[in-house]
């Protein structure tokens, strides 16, 4: 697996991170069973709503803290509204790429500077709680990258079925019993749904 | 910048002497044994001074020596032969879940053939009791496999007490041993140990990469497994890889040469990285069995709050290479499997590093890496949010 310059460069010398006193928002995303964990802090101008100040951290691999350090570089000054377009590819290719198996890192990134951002929203009243329904839980299967091709399993048509009845998430996989990474994507899954307490148990069938 | 290498547990540097010894074959003598020629002649009697001087190491006889393409293809050859072999007797197998991947592949693939498998688990240490193999055996068990030295904490096996079981039942169960580890590292006496088959690789005492062998103590039926041209060894048919072979015994005699020496200096070597860690860095955990319980080239500790691939990432920077237990340096992105196996939780595993030493190591390299090592510690501590909470 090779890494590019940019990656090294940022992992080595990481850009705004570290802990923010008194932040207007933050997020934490990712489990340390998972082996890898962002947490990003916002200070956002109330006026402007401009991001005039972010840090993050890092528990996690080399790609986890190079694509916590790039997504700090593309929201800076930008608008909340703006910010949250930032795609994981662009954060991906803003660090001239990422191996497919590593690709998961710019999710996380990109999914806690988001979570850091509606934080922000719900807390200024901008917008209500968000309804938890079928539809997040595609959203959050859409997050899950299958290692091998680098692309998430909703686009790589692996999600046969999604379901939500009474608390219980249902997700039936085609996956093959010896992939290699299928309990890395089971295991990405679960993560992505037990984090909502809306959700009481989630069957992953394959 | 000159590299350290402490990843003595994958592959380790060739010896010059083995390299040396392989340009006899390579040059000039590099014919094929199982003719009538003199050339053949030669070779064959060369490979039976070969299997003779290997023979010796592990207390048996030249004709239960095979050569083979490595210690995975030794592996095959003796789970598979005696499998294959022996099927009519029964369809159980017996090993534990901290077993090397060869062992576990296998196990894998029997299962889906219609054979059973019960898998001993190894306690916090990584260490599989004989009252547990005991209690695992039933009529129809047929093999008992192990990995004398666990590849990834070191911890050594009770091999000599689970042979003792193994002949007090009252039917014959075959007893493979993967020694890939262990070879060259602790006494392997083969009267004494009582193995069927043992695996052992030559890259991994500073042989050439690509040599093995397996022993076959006389009488154990195999299964022929591989097919094709019969030159030397009906187990293992076509070519041989004799100036291979010729390197592995060189490399074998420089270790055997001076054998209590050389594991000694590798425990002193791995004990003083321990004691540097314990001097250097807070908030670590050893995984594994200490002093002679474990093998001599092998450290593993764990560094808490911190990840296993941005260590050896970073330590790979700054010409350091060591290896991690970590999900994200994993080819299955899971965390480590005899880690967890051990019941370590995934933070620990995560952040485990593999420390494996081999005799071109230096005291000046170890102390030149746990510097390194606390200053990249120290560093990505820093960035991590578990750290700062739980400080």
């Amino acid at each position: 697996m090779q890494y590019s310059q940019k990656v090294i460069d940022h992992f080595m010398n990481p850009h705004n991170v570290g802990k923010m006193e008194h932040p207007d928002a933050v997020a934490t995303e990712g489990s340390p069973a998972c082996g890898d964990q962002v947490t990003v802090y916002l200070k956002v101008n109330e006026e402007t709503k401009v991001i005039e100040d972010i840090k993050f951290q890092s528990y996690g691999c080399a790609s986890n803290i190079a694509t916590g350090s790039i997504i700090t570089d593309l929201a800076i000054g930008k608008g909340i509204e703006e910010a949250k377009t930032i795609t994981w590819k662009e954060a991906a290719e803003a660090l001239d790429g990422l191996p497919p198996v590593k690709m998961h890192c710019s999710v996380l990134a990109v999914d806690t500077l988001r979570a850091a951002i509606q934080n922000y929203e719900i807390a200024k009243g901008l917008i209500p709680i968000p309804e938890f329904s079928k539809e997040t839980i595609i959203e959050e299967l859409k997050k899950v990258i299958y290692p091998q091709v680098g692309e998430d399993i909703v686009t790589l048509k692996m999600v046969k079925y999604a379901g939500l009845d009474d608390g219980v998430a249902t997700i039936d996989l085609d996956i093959p019993k010896f992939d290699n990474f299928r309990d890395n994507v089971v295991e990405e899954i679960r993560e992505h749904l037990e984090k909502y307490p809306q959700v009481k148990n989630v069957i992953i069938n394959y | 910048m000159k590299r350290i290498y402490l990843d003595n547990c994958i592959t380790t540097k060739p010896a010059p002497e083995a390299i040396e010894a392989m340009k006899e074959f390579t040059d000039e003598k590099f014919w094929f044994p199982g003719s009538f020629f003199s050339t053949s002649e030669e070779i064959a009697s060369a490979l039976k001074v070969f299997r003779e001087k290997f023979a010796v190491t592990i207390n048996s006889k030249q004709e239960e020596i095979h050569f083979t393409a490595g210690g995975t293809l030794a592996n095959n050859i003796a789970i598979k032969g005696i499998l294959m072999a022996n099927s009519g007797k029964g369809t159980h197998i017996i090993c534990s879940n901290v077993d090397y991947p060869d062992i576990l592949t296998n196990t894998a693939f029997f299962e889906q053939n219609g054979f059973e498998v019960t898998y001993l688990e190894c306690d916090s240490e990584g260490y599989v009791s004989p009252e547990k193999l005991k209690a695992a055996i039933r009529p129809d068990t047929v093999l008992f496999m192990t990995s004398i030295a666990n590849h990834v904490v070191g911890t050594l096996q009770p091999v000599k007490e689970y042979s003792e079981v193994l002949k007090s039942v009252d039917h014959k169960i075959y007893y493979h041993a993967d020694a890939c580890q262990a070879y060259g590292k602790i006494p392997l006496d083969m009267n004494e140990l009582g193995f069927d088959t043992m695996s052992v690789s030559a890259h991994k005492i500073h042989g050439p990469q690509g040599v093995g062998a397996l022993y076959v103590r006389k009488g154990t039926p195999l299964a022929q497994t591989i097919h094709g041209v019969n030159r030397v060894d009906g187990l293992n048919p076509g070519g041989i890889n004799i100036a291979g072979i010729a390197g592995f015994i060189k490399a074998m005699e420089l270790v055997f040469n001076n054998f209590e020496e050389n594991s000694a200096y590798l425990r002193k070597l791995t004990d003083y990285i321990l004691a540097k860690v314990e001097k250097e860095i807070p908030y670590y955990s050893i995984n594994g069995a200490l002093g002679d319980r474990r093998a001599p080239h092998n450290m593993n500790i764990s560094f808490d709050y911190i990840e296993g691939e941005a260590i050896t990432m970073m330590l790979d920077l700054n010409g350091i290479t060591v290896a991690t237990g970590s999900a994200c340096a994993s080819q299955g992105l899971q965390a480590n499997y005899v880690l967890m196996a051990m019941g370590k939780n995934h933070v620990q595993s995560h952040g485990s590093i593999k420390f494996t030493v081999s005799r071109y190591n230096t005291i000046e390299e170890i102390d030149f890496v746990i510097e390194k090592l606390k200053s990249v510690v120290e560093t990505l501590r820093s960035r991590s949010p578990l750290y700062i909470k739980n400080k």
